[in-house]
């Protein structure tokens, strides 16, 4: 027997918290023409801004003293255990002061980040981004009050003190849902904007858009701003849902780019709903093979081998059927669109 | 910018395609996991004869490095758990229940996300036992849902303080490593080291470890200089270079190497190439132990050259691990490396907690797994837990890497006992 | 006192001999066929793996025979990743981005297949290929020289090296087909006008990168204390970076970098350590960080980088 609501609940998870890193590595790569290969970085200096904040915050405010007992000791875990049910407010509270920060904070740093990046060239601003995602890592694994090796453990979940485990879940799940909608909402009115084709033409020709007098560089940062800030928001969620962050190379770094960057190619680029799709496969993938692999009598080697040549095998495949991606880029609909649409078409018609 | 017109229906039908495609994988999916993986009660009534008893399948989960960084112990351990599956089950016959184990195992890579992805899908099929993951990382990030849905979750190896939290899912039947700390200082004291370089890996194993070993070793007067490098590189010519340099800066007299068993091998080979290095004492954790790379000539030379000695987890002249190397070698063709015993013992516990609970309810098995491992000796020893839920009692034992007729090879070669390590035999004459 | 030994000199010159090996054919391809290639890890990696299989499996301790055979095994998978996949979505007009993530499914797809060829490998001899020992081959020698002892792992990197070093120079520059390469690099619908068949040339890069590529891996195996199947992937951001520093275009640019990474990461970290008690543990880092400064005070020509003319702050007056 399969527990049905317990595998969507915890996929959907995964999904949404994917699926917001996936739109906004979408509208910067495939709409604007920002290869970003920092997602990663953003996402998990959102992860350790949220989880650090909240942790030292949570043991302050219930009155331990920080500077002798850290969050990152077993001592402090105990504590950190012991009151992560008795103040809904509280937790609640860190959770949303969290999120804000991460966005915030991650947004700025993108900006930053835009303008080394436009130096480089765009040949090279991939790497740039990955390697700084790197070196922010490796900080991290030696910085003392982030909890170097250890990571960030136990933190309070926003929903801790509900105490049935399956509603605190899908509690949770609606809450990341909730982001997802919203990322896909504000992206989608970026979108359709303006400015929207502002980015496209940006993307398509740099300097037809310098010569019709479009300010380029700042585009550019305004783009890295937005997007970087909702990898931050996806790095508090993931945080808060596993309850700990640790600097390692397939949490923080490299590979969680490279998969958001395969879910928005097989979803199609320059599409949003199609990076829903392409994170949609991808997680899915993965767990319903689970299911799969054990089960087949193989003994010459490990049957789940199978499973990661799989999914490297769809992309393959995918790319290869269907190169431009499964959505293709949809038109942009301003509202001057619509109007135009009910008007000339209407004329047609009637 | 080549869009394609008047594809519509193309692309429509695409996607249905897809969808009918991922519709079908998951009708698959359930089938097969229906399929091969019978449903608790599955009466059989084989044609004619006598009728024979229903067995009733019980499945243990598996969550095993088997690609990425652990991965050669990963690929060891998964002889040791199918062996583990294979003799569990021919004891729980022998005592007369109709009870069959069935291991499911899973790759997580090494990796935090795919640890996770595996313990939540594997719970979601109904399994309550879970053992692995492997490193620390990985076991923090799936605490929180083994806590919330009452699944057991028995890690072999990981040795982090911070997760020694009473009262959770979690258990490790690998003892801390406070208690090796403690036997490596008095070793490496007990030879004449009065100042040593702690070479160390960069993760909470490495770094938790060499705090120990620093203030077990101050506590005895010597002083050790702290020298992390970076975990999960290629290759460490670089790194032990630098380690060369600070031996003759700082005119230390020891190495002492905390790693696990690919860097510890490659560490090991670059160092018998510099003259540095091969002029002073070396002293390993129990990472290394068992490593083929350390058995392969310019090793075992260098090995003999500096008199090289480790500390491992062991109860000594325990005749029930010498049986367990011995099985495994001629069952399953791999020699047992590091944290093998505490795998295999970690499989008895589980299988012995599930019929002591005779329910499918995680508090129950959790319960039963303390009683159980209360009167349980097994490979690893005594599997008595503490209060957190690790394991209590550890004896630890000194290993050296000898000649023998056949090339190098690794000997136990003494004990702690009392605060003193007392040698069997003389590994280096 | 300078912390520098010779073992330190050496180590750096066996590491710079490496990183050409694996950074200079990264950048050919780039150049040549303007795929941005992670499956280049598998490159590696199986170039190892032929050494050790045939070691392991056979018994074999030539070093020659494994050579030829990684250089084979290489090239035919970078030429079958070519035909299979990069060709069929250049003709449908994939986008560069798509291509390298197609590069990735692959990536992924060797990786596990190794695994399983690994396992495979187990199943019949019993012998462990997950981790694999430093392999002493017999058809090299070692060299002394005074008081300096060169492995024979050293001898044939540098004189792989520097051969390909050597060999790519003169082909490139005096050979029609190197020529043709490089047309086909610089401006590939001229080099078709002149006749050059651009399938040949790039199906000919691609086996040279693969198969200049399997023989380090080869030979990687005599000097690495350990090879696994994550041999490529734990080396692939350092041997990009190298390929970034020479701003995927220029060979030269590329080789002076795999010098200086080599540098940095021997030399330089143990000059940190000693002096400022930088941990080693930073190791990566400032590789990261070489590489940033580098990008951003020089940046790469040929790449079009820079702000854009409009945004530059005028200097003195002058537009």
């Amino acid at each position: 027997m399969i527990d049905v609501v317990g595998f969507l609940i915890s996929w959907l998870t995964f999904l949404g918290i994917y699926g917001i890193l996936a739109i906004s590595l979408n509208f910067e790569s495939g709409t604007s023409g920002v290869t970003n290969f920092g997602k990663a970085f953003f996402y998990g200096l959102g992860a350790y801004i949220g989880a650090s904040l909240t942790v030292y915050l949570f043991l302050l405010l219930n009155n331990i003293d920080v500077s002798k007992v850290s969050p990152f000791d077993v001592e402090g875990i105990v504590y950190l255990g012991q009151f992560a049910t008795k103040n809904p407010l509280l937790n609640i509270g860190l959770f949303i002061l969290s999120l804000l920060l991460a966005f915030i904070v991650a947004g700025i740093v993108g900006y930053l980040l835009s303008y080394p990046i436009i130096r480089v060239g765009p040949a090279f601003v991939g790497f740039t981004l990955l390697s700084t995602g790197e070196l922010f890592r490796i900080f991290v694994l030696h910085y003392k009050p982030l909890g170097e090796s250890k990571g960030i453990m136990s933190i309070p979940h926003p929903f801790a003190w509900i105490p049935n485990p399956t509603v605190r879940t899908a509690l949770y799940l609606a809450v990341v849902l909730g982001f997802l909608a919203l990322t896909y909402f504000v992206f989608n009115r970026i979108y359709n904007s303006p400015l929207g084709r502002t980015l496209r033409a940006v993307r398509d020709d740099e300097v037809a858009a310098l010569c019709l007098g479009k300010h380029v560089p700042k585009l550019k940062a305004t783009v890295l701003f937005i997007g970087s800030g909702f990898a931050g928001i996806a790095g508090v969620l993931m945080a808060f849902y596993l309850g700990s962050i640790s600097p390692t190379y397939d949490m923080i770094g490299p590979p969680i780019t490279f998969n958001v960057w395969a879910m928005i190619i097989l979803g199609g680029m320059g599409n949003l709903t199609g990076s829903i799709l392409g994170a949609i496969i991808f997680t899915f993938l993965d767990r319903l093979l689970i299911f799969v692999t054990p089960n087949l009598g193989i003994t010459v080697f490990s049957p789940d081998y199978i499973r990661g040549f799989l999914v490297g095998f769809l992309i393959v495949a995918v790319l290869l059927f269907r190169p431009q991606g499964i959505l293709k880029e949809g038109k942009i609909e301003t509202l001057a669109w619509k109007v135009y649409e009910e008007e000339v078409k209407g004329e047609k018609s009637g | 910018m080549t869009q394609q017109t008047g594809k519509s229906m193309f692309s429509v039908q695409f996607i249905a395609a897809v969808l009918v495609a991922l519709i079908a994988g998951v009708a698959i999916g359930f089938a097969a996991s229906g399929l091969f993986a019978p449903p608790q009660q599955q009466p059989q009534q084989p044609a004619g004869g006598q009728p024979s008893v229903s067995k009733k399948v019980i499945q243990i989960g598996f969550t095993l490095p088997l690609t990425g960084e652990l991965s050669s112990i990963g690929k060891i351990w998964e002889k040791v758990a199918q062996m583990a599956i294979e003799d569990l089950n021919k004891e729980v016959q022998a005592y007369g229940f109709n009870v069959e184990f069935k291991a499911v195992i899973l790759d997580d890579g090494t990796s935090v996300e795919k640890a996770v992805s595996n313990v939540q899908t594997l719970a979601q099929q109904g399994i309550k036992v879970i053992i692995g993951p492997a490193a620390s990382s990985q076991v923090k990030a799936v605490k929180s849902f083994a806590d919330s849905n009452q699944i057991v979750i028995i890690s072999p190896s990981s040795t982090a303080p911070t997760l020694a939290i009473p009262n959770d899912f979690i258990f490790r039947t690998v003892g801390s490593d406070a208690g090796q700390a403690k036997v490596l200082a008095a070793l490496a004291f007990q030879e004449g080291a009065r100042k040593v370089i702690v070479f160390h890996r960069n993760d909470e194993y490495g770094n938790a470890f060499a705090d120990f070993f620093a203030k077990e070793f101050a506590q005895l007067g010597g002083k050790a200089v702290d020298m992390p490098y970076q975990a999960g590189l290629s290759d460490y010519a670089a790194e032990v270079n630098s380690l060369a340099s600070k031996v003759q800066s700082e005119k230390a007299d020891a190495v002492v190497l905390i790693a696990f068993d690919t860097d510890g091998g490659n560490i090991l080979s670059h160092a018998a190439e510099s003259n540095v290095l091969s002029s002073v004492r070396w002293f390993l954790s129990e990472g290394p132990h068992g490593a083929a790379e350390l058995k392969t000539p310019a090793v075992g030379a260098f090995a003999a050259k500096v008199k090289l000695l480790g500390t491992r987890p062991l109860f000594v002249a325990n005749p029930l691990y010498e049986q367990f190397k011995q099985n495994l070698k001629q069952r399953f063709g791999v020699d047992a490396t590091v944290f093998c015993d505490n795998l295999y013992d970690a499989v008895m516990l589980a299988g012995w907690a599930i019929l002591r609970a005779g329910s499918n309810d995680g508090n129950a098995i959790r319960n039963a797994l303390v009683e159980v491992a209360k009167h349980y000796y097994g490979v690893s020893g005594w599997t008595i837990f503490d209060s957190a839920g690790d394991k209590a009692n550890q004896d630890y034992g000194v290993w050296a890497i000898v000649k023998t007729g056949a090339g190098y090879d690794f000997k136990d070669v003494g004990v702690f006992e009392r605060g003193q390590i007392v040698f069997t035999e003389e590994p280096y004459p | 006192m300078l912390p520098i030994d010779q073992n330190t000199i050496l180590n750096f010159l066996f590491y710079s001999f490496f990183y050409l090996l694996f950074a200079v054919p990264l950048t050919l391809s780039y150049r040549t066929t303007k795929v941005i290639n992670f499956a280049h890890a598998n490159f590696i990696t199986y170039g190892a793996y032929v050494a050790v299989f045939l070691n392991g499996l056979l018994g074999n301790k030539s070093l020659l025979l494994a050579s030829l055979l990684a250089f084979l095994v290489s090239g035919t998978l970078a030429i079958v990743s070519y035909f299979f996949v990069f060709k069929p979505l250049e003709k449908r007009g994939a986008s560069m981005s798509l291509i390298m993530i197609s590069s990735m499914g692959l990536w992924i797809m060797y990786n596990y297949l190794l695994y399983m060829l690994a396992d495979i490998a187990h199943f019949f001899s019993g012998v462990n290929f997950v981790s694999y020992g430093r392999i002493l081959y017999t058809d090299v020698p070692e060299i002394t020289i005074g008081s300096l002892r060169l492995s024979s792992g050293f001898i044939a990197v540098c004189a792989t090296a520097v051969g390909m070093s050597l060999f790519f120079y003169i082909f490139l520059n005096k050979t029609s087909l190197g020529k043709a390469m490089r047309a086909v690099a610089d401006n590939p619908v001229l080099a078709e006008i002149s006749g050059i068949q651009r399938d040949k040339v790039i199906t000919f890069t691609w086996l040279i990168t693969g198969g200049v590529v399997g023989v380090g891996g080869a030979i990687w195996t005599s000097f690495s204390g350990t090879v696994t199947p994550t041999t490529g992937d734990a080396m692939i951001l350092q041997v990009f970076t190298i390929a970034f520093i020479g701003g995927l275009v220029s060979l030269l640019r590329t080789g002076i970098g795999a010098f200086v990474i080599a540098l940095i990461e021997n030399v330089g970290i143990s000059l940190l350590n000693a002096w400022f008690g930088v941990p080693t543990s930073f190791r990566t880092f400032l590789t990261f960080v070489a590489l940033l400064v580098i990008l951003i005070a020089f940046p790469p020509l040929g790449a079009a980088g820079g702000l854009p003319f409009r945004y530059r702050k005028k200097r003195g007056g002058a537009k």
